[in-house]
């Protein structure tokens, strides 16, 4: 296994990223928003990469949490702890809901599933605009308070956000660490075998939902405090692809993967977008570049340079006996 | 406690409107080796199938220790003390040998691992377990290769090691030899010997050498039917078995 791949590695990255990037960043927000996908993407990474499920609903819950924060904020201004810790419970039950029913069938009918149920949630959203503010979305969603002062100021909501990601990744790092996660990997290699040996893999498979969608659902609360309004596009299916990419850029063999997709995308976005207004054909171009030659994604080429750099001479591995 | 450890009545299945398996009694005694023989497409597979719950029984009723585990599910039959190996050998290829062995010693504490929380290695029996069998079957120089990247004798040793950490009481073995060289054979045949001292053992198997030498009972199966069960010697001899379709296939020795 690679050294980076450990989990204090992996943790001490995370850390490392949270210092780095007001150092490199003039926009708090963007900086901000970079972490919160970065949370959201290594939930769908959960999924995708440890559990070998392609999910298209990462998008429900992250509207959802999007949603229970504008409500809860602008309607009876409950206290921001509670609306995160109540997002992800609601985000928990969702993926629950649409897990226990997609993960009965598999494959590409699976994926249709929880596409059809991403395109349900998103027009359950548009319909019930008394509650959901439809087209316009909750407009003036406050950020939170520490001792009386607002965190208005970019950088220091950032700093908010900041602890939040870095607790949210240690817990996905115990995650994907634990029996639990250990387990997930036998599933996605080899789920026949899994069933096989004793293990109830539906169940597996919906708890790796269920936390994936509190951590989605929490990062989208958080996003809705950022941008102070809560969007119908946070719910779109828009969304849930919008994460996929950034998991598969990003790559699907490390949590870490996951922070580098978010960040990568989310910053030549910024930057091309202002270069070209069609900046969205040179991100389909990375794409193809990324699905083409880099399968392992940018993690896989972070191992390589590590490879390269600080491995030269790898010890030859010992040839086994073969019997 | 009856002498029967595992036992079915009537068991059929059917796969639409074929009948894969119709109408078998079986009786595996406690600590017994119980081979199943019968050509290709006499529904040995599917008997295990449903023996271990992959799929379900459509008549008939299966028994283990006495209690009726028709409708039981095939995690829950693991829990109750059946374990099986696969005729195609089915690993986790991207995980090493040991984690392979202890994910299958976890499997029988399956509820232990939804908790993500708790590190795997603080199942230290689990651990221990994987660590005796891969002493049993000799696979101490390369627990920590990718169970993907080991050589065919070794990933089928694996196959039947995967059934042995999981504990079980009865462990079926589907056609563990297959495929093996000459020597990898005869060490499988001293290990199925092996554990019927201490499980009871039923497998299937093309290897007459094999299935002549090591079993107290064999049954013949042809068209998912049972059609002759008895001693090695006694099945060997039976006009039925030889004229109707095994032929001059019987040749193993009994040893």
């Amino acid at each position: 296994m690679n050294p980076l791949d450990k989990p204090w590695a992996q943790l001490a990255l995370a850390l490392l990223t949270v210092l780095i990037l007001p150092l490199f960043l003039k926009s708090g927000i963007l900086a901000t928003e970079i972490l919160i996908f970065a949370m959201v993407v290594a939930a769908c990474n959960l999924l995708l990469g440890y559990t070998g499920l392609l999910s298209f609903g990462q998008g429900i819950f992250f509207g959802i949490g999007t949603y229970a924060a504008g409500i809860c904020l602008t309607r009876w201004s409950v206290p921001v702890p509670l609306v995160l810790a109540g997002a992800a419970v609601l985000g928990a039950a969702t993926a629950t809901l649409v897990g226990w029913l997609s993960i009965r069938r598999q494959g590409v009918y699976f994926v249709m599933l929880t596409l059809a149920f991403s395109q349900l949630f998103y027009f359950i959203a548009y319909t019930f605009s008394g509650l959901t503010g439809g087209d316009n979305g909750l407009l003036g969603v406050p950020r939170p308070s520490i001792g009386g002062t607002a965190l208005d100021a970019p950088w220091s909501y950032y700093t908010y956000v900041a602890v939040c990601f870095v607790a949210v990744f240690a817990l996905l790092v115990m995650v994907t660490q634990s029996t639990f996660g250990r387990t997930l990997l036998a599933i996605r290699e080899n789920e026949g075998r899994a069933a096989a040996i004793g293990f109830p893999t539906r169940l597996f498979k919906i708890e790796a939902f269920a936390i994936s969608g509190a951590v989605t659902a929490f990062g989208g609360a958080l996003h809705a405090m950022l941008i102070g309004v809560a969007p119908l596009s946070n719910i779109e299916y828009h969304t849930s692809e919008l994460i996929l990419i950034m998991t598969i850029i990003g790559g699907s063999s490390s949590l870490f993967g996951s922070v580098l997709g978010a960040g990568f995308y989310l910053l030549l976005a910024d930057a091309l977008s202002t270069v070209w207004p069609r900046w969205l054909l040179l991100l389909g171009l990375v794409l193809v570049t990324v699905a083409l030659f880099l399968q392992r994604g940018l993690w896989g080429l972070v191992e390589r340079g590590y490879d390269l750099a600080f491995r030269r001479e790898r010890a030859p591995e010992t040839p086994a006996e073969e019997h | 406690m009856t002498d029967i450890a595992l036992q079915t009545r009537g068991l059929g299945v059917k796969y639409g409107t074929f009948h894969a398996l119709a109408e078998v009694d079986l009786q595996i005694r406690r600590n017994s080796v119980h081979s199943i023989i019968g050509p290709n497409g006499a529904g040995k597979t599917t008997l295990f199938h449903a023996l271990t719950g992959r799929v379900r029984a459509s008549s008939g009723r299966i028994e283990l220790d006495g209690r009726d585990i028709t409708d039981t599910s095939d995690d829950d039959r693991v829990r109750l003390g059946i374990a099986r190996s696969f005729q195609v050998t089915s690993l986790f290829p991207n995980l090493v040998l040991r984690e392979n062995l202890r994910l299958a010693a976890q499997g029988r504490t399956p509820w232990q691992a939804l908790a993500p929380w708790r590190r795997a290695e603080s199942n230290a029996e689990a651990l221990a377990i994987a660590d005796e069998v891969i002493q049993r079957l000799e696979l101490g120089p390369v627990v920590n290769r990718l169970a993907g990247e080991l050589s065919h004798g070794q990933q089928r040793r694996l196959e039947v090691g995967m059934a042995m950490a999981a504990r079980p009481r009865v462990i079926l073995l589907d056609e563990p030899t297959s495929g093996m060289g000459i020597d990898d054979i005869e060490a499988m045949k001293q290990l199925i010997r092996d554990l019927g001292r201490d499980h009871t053992v039923l497998f299937i198997e093309h290897n007459m050498g094999i299935v002549m030498n090591i079993s107290d009972v064999v049954t013949v199966m042809r068209l998912g039917r049972k059609l002759v069960e008895g001693t090695p010697a006694q099945v060997r001899d039976d006009p039925e078995v030889q004229r109707a379709y095994l032929g001059n296939m019987i040749t193993g020795d009994i040893a």
